[in-house]
């Protein structure tokens, strides 16, 4: 895959958007092109862990309730995998309490849906800035 | 005598001859030296003859005392040409004569030999005549002339020193004969006696040699018992009737440190008995030998000992008396059981963790040997089917334990076991004799062939385990049971959450449009794009608002000819994707020519949703078993229609089954549930009735039963009465 060029010509960071939501599959990676960013969506963790973008995902944007395997459950798996990519969750949840236990836990930030889109490039920023 | 010159001549013959004659009768003993005494008067008798051509000569021997005399009878040629009397007669004459002795004979003997007269000369043989006569006979007148008679007398001499040389001879022969005969016995009697000696000294020497073997014997014997003694590995110690040491063999050197030397004659107490015991011991033995009162003898008892180092460790002992005559002596065997001890206690000890592990456990363990139906437990065993550890366990007394429900079965599985020697894994109750119940899990397998089949298995009282897991899913339907009463702010979430997946795209899409319109040259392709999805998302949005007012709003109802068949196959449309990614198989069985019912359609279909989704929900734990849906619509009596979805899961206890219908919330992220209580409110709207049932086997089946044609409800084109659902919203 080649990367897209940005405009001042530097390759674009590649972001990976999980969910199973079609939806967010359609809309958020656009999003996040015009952001600057390069954007790849998966509908289910395995897919993504089964890709090629693996090792270039500069941060990774995940939602927690999936079938199969959870976003969680992907979080414990690169970990298990010491793949260190940052996480920003996206869930449609209502729970409020389960921000501060996630980011415990080393997300960078979780966003509820709906989110606006400054609050999303605000947590980008913060984790490549980490990276 | 007077010689005549005339005869002289003829005299000087006479004479020469009759000298002759005399040497010869004087040669005659060298002739006779060595002969019998027939011999020398038959050459003597011979010679008369001969010499004085006599006619007759007879001679009687009187023989030595014993023998008969010898009588014999010589007659001359010519006489015994003339008819005679026979010898004999002529002996028998003699004989008279014979008897009377010498002195009476007479000079003539008429008719001696036939007719005429004979002159008869006797001669007496020996120095008195004891050896017998000599009678020369002769019918010459003249005879005996001067001459003649002295040759006779000469020749009577000569007889008779040959008679009694020969006599002599004889005698001496025959002494000799007696000696040589007496020398025989002699020697035969010696030999005999000789003979006595070798058999005697040959017994002698048997006896001698048996007593050499057994001497032998007995040194053998003493290899052996020394070979035992030295080699065994028991301690062997005999001691004398004073308790002194009188053996110590090479076991008990090593075993107790002392060198044979160092005990013999010592008292046994002091060597090998501890201080402690020495009295105890001293007593008993004077005991016995007082009274013959063993505590010991004959037995094994364990006792302690101590080593020459002073260390003090069990042994096992027996002790004999040797059987011997005279003062009793004692052997004692011993032997080290200091490992033997160590391994008891350990034993005991692991026996002791076994029957405790058992007990905290709760699990008894038991064999069965199927030949014989040997049954053997362990004691926890016991104690789970409440009986005395001294009861013999049999299948009888098993039968008086087991739950009378329970009993058929676990026969059954005792006979099968029997026949093939397979798997047992059993649960059955027990009933206690005071009516309690208990819940046991059973397993065992075969261990040995066929012939000697043996069952090993183990009995886990699970009782307690129930009954924690019936108050542990206990807690958990009321904690979902609490979970459903605060419905109301879960539902919202759930509605929220079911509103923010479009909103969410509705609202990155619009911050995508500006973005893109605000680019430089403004993406207006994209725009596009984002703006169409926005309004699909907004769609969807309003799509979901609409169907919670449908449910919860104040929406009038739609009353219409309603296929059931059709709206479940709708309904079933819809959800299929989500009902395969939880691998739920769905059966559907509609019956054909299912009568239409009069019903809100739209509401109809949410109650076979929501069914659905329980169901699924139900079985979303299910993995041993395909987790089978079954949706079934059919006529209900005449003039009513049933639906009921049957699934396989974890299902619900009786008693709760009203609370189901109570508020309940499904608190899943997917979709819509609309619970339980309203699908009841739905389905009694219609004049309906909705309700749950367990299943023979696992889960449970909820179904719904409406009327075709509703009283009241009127026909579709003119709602008579409306389904106001407001009243109900939870």
């Amino acid at each position: 895959m080649q990367s897209p060029k940005a405009r001042d010509g530097s390759d674009r960071p590649l972001l990976s958007v999980v969910d199973d939501d079609e939806s967010v599959r359609e809309s958020l990676p656009d999003l996040l092109r015009e952001f600057g960013f390069a954007a790849r969506a998966f509908s289910s963790a395995e897919e993504f862990l089964s890709s090629d973008c693996l090792d270039h995902t500069r941060c990774l944007i995940l939602d927690i309730a999936m079938p199969g395997m959870s976003g969680l459950d992907l979080q414990r798996e690169l970990k298990l995998r010491r793949q260190e990519i940052p996480i920003i969750f996206i869930t449609a949840s209502t729970d409020k309490t389960v921000r501060p236990r996630l980011l415990e836990q080393g997300a960078v930030e979780c966003l509820f849906k709906p989110f606006s889109d400054t609050a999303l490039l605000e947590a980008l920023n913060a984790a490549i800035r980490v990276n | 005598m007077e010689v005549r010159p005339e005869l002289a001549s003829g005299e000087v013959k006479h004479l020469q001859r009759c000298i002759n004659d005399l040497i010869s009768l004087l040669a005659l003993p060298a002739i006779w030296s060595g002969g019998d005494p027939s011999q020398v008067l038959h050459t003597l008798l011979d010679a008369l003859m001969r010499m004085l051509r006599l006619d007759l000569v007879s001679v009687r021997l009187i023989g030595p005392v014993g023998e008969a005399p010898v009588e014999i009878v010589r007659l001359a040629e010519l006489q015994r040409q003339r008819p005679m009397p026979s010898a004999h007669e002529i002996c028998q004459a003699l004989s008279q004569y014979f008897k009377n002795g010498s002195r009476k004979w007479p000079p003539l003997l008429r008719n001696l030999m036939g007719e005429g007269d004979v002159s008869i000369v006797p001669l007496p043989l020996g120095l008195h005549g004891e050896l017998g006569v000599l009678v020369a006979a002769s019918e010459r007148t003249d005879f005996p002339r001067q001459t003649e008679s002295l040759l006779l007398s000469v020749a009577a001499n000569q007889a008779s020193i040959g008679l009694q040389g020969a006599r002599l001879l004889s005698h001496q022969k025959r002494v000799a004969s007696e000696l040589d005969q007496r020398v025989v016995q002699r020697t035969a009697e010696l030999a005999a006696a000789n003979e006595a000696l070798k058999k005697e000294l040959a017994e002698r020497r048997l006896v001698e040699g048996r007593l050499g073997q057994e001497e032998m014997e007995l040194q053998r014997s003493e290899i052996h018992k020394a070979a035992i003694v030295d080699s065994a590995l028991d301690c062997i110690v005999t001691i004398d009737h004073e308790g002194c040491i009188t053996e110590f063999n090479p076991a008990a050197e090593h075993t107790f440190g002392y060198r044979r030397d160092e005990v013999v004659g010592k008292h046994l107490a002091d060597v090998i008995i501890p201080p402690s015991l020495r009295d105890r011991h001293r007593q008993g033995f004077a005991r016995y030998l007082a009274t013959g009162e063993a505590r010991v003898l004959g037995k094994r008892v364990e006792m302690t000992a101590v080593r020459a180092d002073g260390s003090e460790f069990p042994v096992e002992l027996a002790v004999t008396r040797i059987p011997l005559e005279g003062p009793p002596s004692f052997t004692g065997y011993l032997r080290d059981i200091t490992e033997r001890k160590r391994a008891e206690r350990e034993l005991r000890r692991s026996e002791a963790f076994l029957a405790e592990a058992q007990h905290l456990s709760r699990i008894g363990s038991f064999s069965w040997r199927v030949a014989t139906d040997e049954i053997t437990w362990s004691e926890q065993l016991y104690r789970i089917f409440q009986m005395d550890r001294d009861a013999q366990v049999t299948f009888e007394l098993i039968g008086t334990r087991i739950h009378p429900e329970d009993l058929s079965v676990f026969r059954e599985h005792v006979e099968r076991s029997r026949q093939d020697g397979s798997d047992v894994q059993l649960e059955f109750r027990l009933q206690m004799p005071d009516g309690a119940i208990k819940y046991v899990q059973l397993v065992a397998h075969t261990r040995g062939d066929h012939g000697e089949l043996e069952y090993i298995g183990a009995v886990q009282d699970v009782t307690e385990r129930r009954s924690s897991e019936e108050a542990l899913s206990k807690a958990r339907s009321e904690l979902s049971h609490v979970a459903r009463v605060t419905s109301l702010g879960v539902l919202t979430a759930s509605i929220a959450h079911e509103v923010n997946q479009p909103l969410s795209g509705i609202v990155t899409n619009a911050s995508t449009c500006l973005r893109m319109l605000a680019a430089d040259p403004p993406n207006v392709d994209g725009a596009r794009e984002t703006a169409r999805r926005t309004i699909r998302d907004g769609n969807r949005a309003s799509e979901v608002i609409a169907r919670l007012r449908a449910l919860y709003g104040k929406k009038e109802p739609m009353i219409e000819s309603v296929d059931l068949n059709e709206a479940t196959r709708e309904v079933i449309a819809l959800s299929l994707s989500e009902l395969q990614r939880k691998r739920v198989i769905l059966r559907p069985e509609l019956a054909d020519d299912l009568p239409r019912v009069t019903g809100d359609r739209v509401q109809l279909q949410q109650v076979i949703l929501n069914l659905l989704r329980n169901a699924s929900d139900a079985m979303s734990t299910i993995d041993d078993r395909p987790r089978d849906l079954l949706i079934r619509t059919e006529p209900d009596g005449n003039d009513r229609v049933r639906l009921s979805v049957r699934d396989v899961g974890i299902g619900f206890e009786p008693q709760a089954a009203d609370k189901l219908f109570e508020a309940f919330y499904t608190t899943k992220n997917e979709g819509m549930g609309i619970g339980l209580s309203v699908s009841r409110s739905i389905i009694e709207h219609h004049h309906g009735r909705l309700w749950a049932t367990p299943n023979d086997g696992t889960g449970v089946t909820f179904s719904f039963s409406i009327p075709c044609k509703p009283e009241g409800l009127g026909d579709a084109e003119n709602p008579v009465n409306r389904i106001d659902l407001s009243a109900d919203a939870a």
